[in-house]
């Protein structure tokens, strides 16, 4: 089951995951000897020999590169809420361990508003939660900077209180920046001797450094997407092979108060699986493929998926069941 | 003990010792073989030309195109016949396609160290079909001198590799 949380505000409700794309580093691990050896075959008159030259090794050097990326979409706040949290992740994305510092900050132009940070205002989210809960430790830069391992992240949660007077529709985004403590700079950097297994550190990529910017939404009511699937084959049982049927039921609901005004669900199809026609419905009401009068549609540009218009919902209104299927391809 | 003379002695000693006769067809050392790692570095002269130059290759970092070469030596007298380097590709690296080089010499590859071929002339098989191998699936490296080394000279081997 995929579920989704906080998805969306003043209406659409969008299923896209792009928020949480997967970052992974490659490379041999630092302080790894590349040894080398040749052999030589040879004769001298009608006398054969053989010879082995010496080892050359070189020793793999350690790259510093992290990437931050933001786990929430949109998050829907309302005036004055307190302790309102965006999540982040912190990837090592080199190639040793390497410890992090963290900063966070929320002037950043562009949006409507400047979220005031919370005191602690950054977070580990030490129980996995998602969100902030009484077990999860504050950052305290310099004390508890988080130590990772090559591949390893940790998730992270930036707080902020949300003004008094902001009103419905405005945007504050507030930003989470981590970089090594060994040392950033350019690509190629090289901090000599500095590295994992007294190796030479190498600034990579990403400068070292990296952040992520997320984003409060003002909005009295909050629309929330939770999507089920089963799986039904061709040969009577569940497995989801090629020609398999996959039938989603995503159910929609409203919590907060006020009204979400023209309330749209999109979901783009999934890769490598076909939309069967016919298969949309709302609340078990048919929906025609077309776009035309009745709710709902499916389309295929920019992307294949499928649209419902939900209209105006409240916390009132109740969930609202959207269904459809597809084959895997 | 440089003659030849000197090693027929050495043979018959080795046959009343009741040596195999794998071991007394062994010449003494005469090539001495090295091999040394290198990055190439650019480099700006003081009319501002760029120019490529190699140096020692010591801490690298994923990525990395390493240079590889190995020198054959001959310090005997006499000359060397049929010269053959081989050459593992190091752990935790890729060879570099068409980088093998050897002035004089025939360079094949293999997949197992036992079947060489020339490049392109190596298949794999993949899904139950057979296709040519790709050169990062190259894990060996042969190169076979055409000519004999003269006593004093050397031979050189090189290819390139880049670290994963």
């Amino acid at each position: 089951m995929l579920s989704v949380r906080h998805l969306v505000a003043v209406g659409v409700v969008s299923l896209l995951g792009m928020w949480a794309r997967e970052v992974r580093a490659v490379g041999v691990p630092a302080g790894t000897s590349i040894n080398n050896t040749a052999q030589v075959n040879y004769t001298v008159g009608s006398l054969s020999a053989t010879a082995t030259s010496n080892t050359s090794t070189v020793t793999v050097a350690e790259i510093l590169d992290v990437v931050v990326t933001l786990q929430t979409p949109s998050v829907p706040v309302i005036a004055g809420a307190n302790q309102q949290d965006l999540l982040y992740r912190v990837t090592n994305t080199g190639n040793g361990p390497e410890t992090f510092r963290l900063q966070m900050s929320s002037v950043i132009a562009g949006d409507e508003f400047d979220p005031t940070p919370a005191a602690p205002s950054i977070y580990f989210d030490t129980d996995a939660s998602g969100d902030l809960s009484p077990g999860d430790v504050p950052y305290v830069v310099g004390s508890n900077d988080p130590v990772l391992d090559a591949d390893a992240f940790v998730t992270i949660l930036v707080v902020n209180d949300i003004p008094a007077g902001v009103i419905d529709g405005n945007r504050g985004f507030s930003r989470l920046l981590a970089d090594a403590r060994t040392g950033v700079g350019a690509p190629g950097t090289t901090y000599a001797g500095q590295g994992s297994a007294g190796t030479d550190a190498v600034v990579g990529a990403t400068g070292a450094d990296g952040e992520a910017t997320g984003e409060y939404l003002v909005a009295g009511i909050a629309l929330n997407a939770v999507k089920s699937q089963s799986v039904a084959d061709q040969f009577g049982g569940t497995r989801p092979v090629p020609g398999a049927r996959i039938n989603y039921t995503i159910v929609v609901s409203a919590t907060g108060s006020g009204t979400a005004g023209a309330s749209v669900f999109t979901d783009d199809i999934p890769a490598n699986t076909t939309y069967v026609p016919g298969t949309l419905r709302l609340n078990s009401a048919a929906l025609s493929d077309g776009v035309d009068a009745d709710a709902g549609d499916f389309s295929t540009t920019p992307n294949a998926h499928v649209s419902v218009q939900l209209g105006s919902l409240s916390q009132a209104s109740g969930s609202q069941t959207v269904q459809f299927a597809v084959t895997i391809n | 003990m440089n003659s030849r003379k000197h090693n027929l002695y050495a043979i018959v000693a080795l046959i009343t010792c009741g040596f195999t006769t794998q071991a007394f067809a062994q010449a003494k050392a005469c090539i001495e073989l090295k091999t040394t790692a290198a990055v190439e570095k650019e480099v700006v002269n003081d009319k501002g030309e760029k120019s490529k130059v190699l140096v020692p290759a010591g801490k690298v970092v994923p990525g990395t195109e390493v240079v590889w070469t190995v020198t054959a030596n001959n310090s005997c007298k006499q000359p060397s016949d049929k010269v053959t380097i081989n050459n593992a590709v190091p752990e935790h690296m890729t060879m570099v396609a068409n980088s093998a080089t050897g002035p004089g010499s025939q360079v094949t590859y293999s997949l197992d160290g036992k079947t060489f071929a020339s490049a392109g002339q190596l298949t794999v098989q993949e899904n139950g079909v057979t296709r040519p191998a790709r050169a990062d699936e190259y894990k060996h490296i042969r190169w076979e001198f055409k000519n004999s080394l003269a006593p004093g000279a050397s031979a050189y081997a090189s290819f390139r590799a880049v670290l994963n």
